[in-house]
């Protein structure tokens, strides 16, 4: 019977496609019948809710007939009644849901025009839902994202509801703005969006609405939110102990770019009214009191009976301020900001004299504009301004109102609000009407005329005038004599300026710079106003630049080079950085020559610096080259460091924080000798700079001099080896080998010309390493690491495989040639980089003595061009030359005269030594007819205990001796083996050319004797 | 609940100045209820109506009602052109109102081509002329105009509903002639005419039994 019934009510058979005309019908049906919300409907209305935006979502694409039954029933009413009715938020939520979807998908815009048709939107947008549910909030402000992304010269005239008897509304604009400062990051989010693509509308009746009837509240509010955000921030720096508030700074500083990005994105709307608006009020109330005088070192001169006068400290200005010129570039702002910064001076802060600039000339700034300070009156505005957004006829005068309430609390206050509002307000108001005059007209805006008045009913006494500050340009153009002079005297300048000592750290230093450099680049800024201080504008003199700075940027250079220095990496490429655009003109230094020595000197001092660590560390050339391509890599980006919220907390040592090794101090032995190395790098560019030179001796590798993957070679008379290279996954390749000077080529014959070969890989010899098989003698297993990249924490294989050779001898002579190859490239670059650190290279014993006494002997072994090489090996190298069978040694040598030989054993660090080890002892088990172990060997497990036994032996004779007594080290270490364990290095000393497997064998015989 | 069945379905739009009473035209012929006030279009309004001709042929009309202000011009010109009826609509006793009809009508024209919409030109608040205030337009003038671009005339008054059915029904009927004598056809795509439902049965075989809303009344 139910079913009959339903049968003949139609609409009450759910179809079963969802998307069809007839599913909607059901759904309509079901809406009517359901009208009023209850408990029991609540789910099915919530589905058929869902329901209804799917299917005429699929409708606006596939069928216009589903559109047509929405208008025709209606049914857009339906969800207005539903929404009136105090639903819960379980229904509202979807019904913001479905809305949302609606107007985010349909494209149709016949139908989307219906729907924000006849302010049925706009009720919804001012429906006072229950925004203390999350989920309705979130709802909401997605929903009215949304509309604001379906905003255009058209369609603005459905939201903004113009001038008439009844109406002057924006409900999407006024209702969203409300959420400001919401508690819910991604709230603040979609509302700076919304604003900005509302801003974008090029809508002049639209504009107008927004700036008189919103932008001031809207913009002071802001500006005090973002105020309040720049306190918690320097709380959280001043009270930080021991980088606890890593987290939490980052989270502040994050929240101030974003700020300051959303205020650039309004500003570079170029919509002249609003930018009007906007940079007043930050100008005033935000950056010139809060940021700029902060630089004061006596905070008491400005806020004599301000107990609790609002300010940051310089670091944290400095920091902010940074950031403010690198990312805002709206011309009038910054420059006027500038201007305040760098061109006020003492007596027009204390006086408060407002004059006319002279030196500009144009404008008569006597007009005093007020400030309203951030207190608790703004936050009251802050509360009223929801209600007076509402009121929107009311808007204006409630904002008089509350500028007036402002009024009395500040009286009811005590003098210091007042002073400090007419401090401020006064302050920059000159300088930005001067050197900005088109930007600030105060007269056009309504705060100044309120504060015009403010002004008569305060009645300011003498004391108050004395502190407020006006911000008169000193600069007229007699007081360009000295800059020194002007500069005690101009306390913002004086403090940046004097930041840039760094005696205890770099700290402020850092900031210092940012801003000069931020300054510096930024497009906003007059020229004119940064003269004087960026460069002297003396043009009699010979300088053109401002000495000052320059010698305080001269001496954190200096300061860097010093042992134990307290600059970190970045302050000095910042520092570097900055220099060079100040005294670099059109590819010509103009520093003069007293600056230049300086810098000359500190190259030196940093040369010399690096010296001490050459070659005392057993990764120095792998530093090097690491230190050197990261430098290249990543050159310093100011923008990125200011987006760090580490720096702003004091400089610290240890790596355990987390920040960078740039951004912090050298922490042991290795950082402080990576650090040497970026310092002496850092300073050597500056010096090739500034003396117009170009780089000719790094990168040690000089790419162009490298052979190329697909290069075609002549390799008639090279020596070739063929391999099979086998890969891990099993596959196999028939590959030729041939060995450079610095490189390692896998290459197949070129089919075209015979006795030509085609590279296929290329690596570096300085990066391969090799290791036997102990279970077949013709293997090796070779890896070769692609050249450093310090991007990638660990070293990538470029290729990793196994290679058989033909036969035993043929494996033996590849890895002599590959093993010695590597030592010999390394042993260039150790020259190399000797040259680069003037250390005479002819007399090899200059540095590190415990190894000369080796070097310099097999130096005579070896005659040739090796000699030059020798005295770079590394410690760990010289250790393989055999002591106690130096003399056999080296008669095997110079007789076969090979060059390199002498390196022969030498493996790069520890490890690897472990690793021949082991290699030889694979040998020894398959091919017990192996070479005799070599006495070479031996010393490389006692490695570190004869590094340590060494000392210096400046003389061939005491190093024999020396090698002696290692030898005898070595051979108690290796007696305590059997004697295989001995043996086992034969294959390892065999290795490489087939013409010196003879040799070791005989030097193991001796040994083993 | 039974879809009303029909044979044809019209898209007619009303055009003309702000505050010319399209809105109260539209109510009247829909609702058959005049508002004294009535606040002005923003964008666009839409109704229905289903009317039966002489012939009996059931014909459903669907109105877009538009707003005269200029600033949604740009808006109601997208309703243009899925529509095969044109009301121009004027007030009798605002003679800009007239004037601005042939720049109406221009406009529609170049919007809905290349379909050539039925038009008629509709005078209103003709109550007002009865209770003794100022007519600015003319009947013959508007007459002379309407012969000239042939298109039909009539005066109306929504507040006393007289000739509101008449001025739909017109050019519905000449709509419906001009698809007897093969002058429009029905194209996918375009939505100024569809054809209806002849079946009287409104359901699909594909129905299955819904669960009865909770409620629901019985």
């Amino acid at each position: 019977m139910f079913r009959s019934r339903s049968w003949f009510g139609g609409g009450l058979w759910k179809p079963k496609n969802p998307h069809s005309l007839e599913h909607l019908k059901y759904l309509y049906h079901v809406l009517s019948k359901n009208q009023t919300v209850s408990e029991n409907n609540r789910g099915l209305l919530v589905e058929t809710l869902r329901s209804i935006a799917e299917i005429l979502i699929w409708g606006d694409q596939n069928d216009s007939s589903v559109f047509d039954f929405f208008l025709e029933k209606n049914m857009l009413s339906f969800f207005l009644r539903i929404m009136k009715q105090k639903c819960g938020s379980y229904v509202c939520v979807q019904l913001l849901q479905t809305l949302n979807i609606l107007f985010e998908n349909i494209r149709n815009e016949t139908s989307l025009y219906y729907l924000l048709s006849n302010n049925h939107v706009n009720s919804i947008i001012v429906h006072k839902f229950d925004f203390s549910d999350e989920e309705v909030m979130a709802y909401y402000i997605s929903f009215l994202k949304t509309l604001s992304l379906k905003l255009n010269a058209h369609t603005i005239h459905f939201f903004y509801n113009e001038v008439n008897e009844h109406t002057n509304d924006f409900p999407l604009y006024t209702e969203a703005i409300k959420f400001f400062n919401h508690s819910e990051g991604m709230v603040r989010i979609a509302v700076r969006t919304l604003t900005l693509n509302v801003y974008r509308v090029e809508d002049v009746s639209m504009l107008a609405f927004i700036r008189d009837r919103t932008a001031a509240p809207y913009f002071s509010n802001l500006v005090w939110f973002i105020g309040n955000h720049i306190i918690e921030l320097d709380t959280c720096v001043r009270n930080d102990a021991d980088h606890q508030s890593q987290n939490r700074l980052s989270d502040l500083v994050a929240e101030h770019l974003d700020h300051l990005h959303y205020l650039n994105d309004i500003l570079c709307l170029n919509i002249s009214d609003l930018n009007k608006v906007l940079s007043e009020h930050l100008l005033h109330k935000l950056l010139v009191p809060l940021y700029v005088y902060s630089l004061m070192r006596h905070k008491n001169f400005l806020c004599q009976n301000q107990e609790e006068r609002k300010h940051v400290s310089i670091v944290v200005a400095l920091f902010l301020l940074s950031q403010v010129f690198l990312i805002v570039s709206h011309g009038p702002l910054v420059h006027t900001l500038a201007a305040v910064m760098l061109l006020s001076d003492f007596e027009t802060i204390q006086t408060g004299a407002s004059k006319v600039l002279e030196m500009y000339g144009d404008i008569s700034s006597d007009k005093p504009i007020a400030f309203s300070p951030p207190k608790e009156s703004l936050e009251k505005s802050l509360e009223n301004l929801s209600e007076s957004l509402t009121v929107s006829d009311d808007l204006y005068e409630e904002e008089n109102n509350l500028e007036e309430k402002k009024d009395t609390v500040n009286t009811e206050n005590g003098n210091e609000e007042v002073s400090g509002t007419n401090r401020a307000s006064t302050s920059f108001n000159s300088v930005s009407t001067v050197t900005v005059p088109v930007l600030m007209s105060p007269e056009q805006l309504d705060i100044p005329a309120e504060d015009l008045e403010e002004i008569k009913h305060l009645n300011v006494t003498d004391e108050e005038k004395e502190q407020i500050l006006a911000l008169e340009s000193p600069l007229t153009p007699q007081t360009q004599k000295n800059i020194t002079e002007s500069l005690s005297n101009k306390p913002f300048l004086e403090t940046i300026l004097n930041s840039l000592f760094c005696t205890e750290n770099d700290y402020a230093a850092l900031f210092a710079l940012c801003l000069l450099y931020a300054l510096a680049n930024n497009q906003g800024i007059d020229r004119k106003t940064l003269d004087p201080i960026l460069c002297n504008s003396q043009s009699s003199t010979t300088t053109l630049y401002n000495e000052i700075l320059i010698d305080r940027l001269i001496h954190i250079i200096t300061l860097s080079c010093q042992t134990n220095a307290r600059v970190r990496l970045v302050t000095l490429e910042l520092t570097i950085k900055l220099l060079i655009q100040l005294v670099m003109s059109e590819g010509q230094s103009m520093l003069k020559d007293s600056h230049l020595t300086a810098i000359e000197a500190a190259k030196e001092q940093s040369t010399s610096l690096l010296k001490n660590f050459y070659k005392s560390e057993d990764i120095f050339l792998d530093m090097f080259e690491d230190e050197y391509s990261e430098i290249q890599k990543r050159p310093l980006n100011v923008e990125w460091l200011m987006m760090d919220s580490n720096i702003l907390l004091p400089p610290t040592g240890t790596p355990m924080t987390g920040i960078e090794f740039t951004k912090r101090l050298p922490c042991g032995d290795v950082e402080r000798a990576r650090r040497a190395i970026r310092v002496f790098f850092l300073i050597r560019d500056l010096s090739l700079t500034l003396n117009m030179e170009a780089e000719t001796q790094l990168p040690l590798t000089n790419p162009a001099n490298c052979i190329q993957v697909d290069n075609v070679l002549d390799l008639n008379n090279s020596d070739i080896i063929s391999c099979t290279i086998v890969w891990k996954d099993g596959q196999k390749i028939r590959r030729f080998i041939v060995i450079d000077v610095k490189q390692l080529i896998l290459v197949e014959p070129d089919t075209s010309k015979l006795g030509w070969g085609v590279a296929k890989l290329v690596g570096f010899l300085q990066d391969i390493e090799v290791a036997g098989d102990k279970d077949d003698s013709r293997c090796l297993y070779l890896t070769i690491y692609k050249p450093l990249s310090s991007s990638t924490g660990n070293r990538v294989p470029l290729l990793s495989a196994k290679f058989i050779f033909d036969d035993h001898i043929r494996c033996m002579a590849a890895k002599q040639r590959l093993t010695k190859g590597r030592i010999k490239a390394r042993q260039k670059k150790m020259n190399q980089i000797a040259r680069l650190l003037d250390i005479p290279t002819s007399i090899p014993h200059a540095t590190t003595p415990p190894n000369y006494a080796l070097r310099g002997f097999r130096c005579e072994r070896l005659g040739r061009g090796q000699r030059l090489k020798d005295h770079q090996l590394r410690p760990m190298f010289t250790v393989n030359k055999v002591p106690g069978f130096a003399a056999q040694m080296r008669r095997e040598n110079v007789a076969r005269a090979t060059p390199g030989l002498s390196s022969t054993p030498k493996r790069g660090d520890t490890t690897s030594n472990e690793k021949s080890h082991e290699n030889g002892l694979r040998s020894r088990d398959n091919s017990p007819k192996m070479p005799r172990p070599r006495s070479e060997e031996i010393p490389l497990e006692d490695m570190r205990l004869r590094k340590a036994s060494l000392t210096s032996n400046g003389l061939t004779i005491s190093h024999i001796c020396e090698e002696k007594k290692d030898g005898q080290i070595s051979a108690c270490s290796t007696n305590g083996e059997p004697s295989s364990v001995i043996r086992k290095h034969s294959e390892e000393t065999s290795f490489t050319c087939p013409q010196e497997v003879k040799p070791p064998r005989r030097k193991g015989q001796v040994e083993t004797v | 609940m039974v879809e009303p069945i029909f044979n044809y379905q019209f898209r007619l739009i009303l055009i003309g100045d702000s505050t010319v009473g399209k809105s109260s035209l539209l109510k009247y012929f829909t609702d058959g209820k005049f508002a004294e006030l009535s606040d002005p279009t923003v964008g666009v309004d839409f109704f229905a109506r289903l009317i039966e001709l002489k012939d009996g042929t059931k014909i459903k009309l669907q109105l877009w009602d538009t707003a005269g202000q200029e600033r949604f011009r740009s808006i109601t010109k997208s309703y243009y052109r899925n529509s095969v009826g044109v009301l121009l609509v004027y007030d009798v006793c605002n003679r800009a109102s007239f004037e601005h009809i042939p720049q109406w009508m221009m406009d529609a024209r170049r919007h809905i081509e290349p379909h050539r919409p039925v038009f008629a030109l509709v005078g209103c608040k003709l109550d007002l002329v009865t209770n003794g205030s100022r007519r600015e337009v003319s009947k013959e003038e508007a007459r002379a105009f309407a012969d000239q671009h042939g298109v039909h005339h009539i005066e109306t008054s929504a507040k006393t509903g007289i000739n509101v059915e008449e001025a739909f029904r017109t050019v519905t009927q000449e709509v419906y002639s001009r698809i007897q004598t093969g002058e429009y056809k029905l194209e996918d795509g375009w939505d100024g005419i569809k054809t209806g439902f002849y079946k009287p049965s409104g359901f699909d075989f594909n129905l299955i039994e819904a669960e009865p809303a909770e409620t629901s009344c019985c």
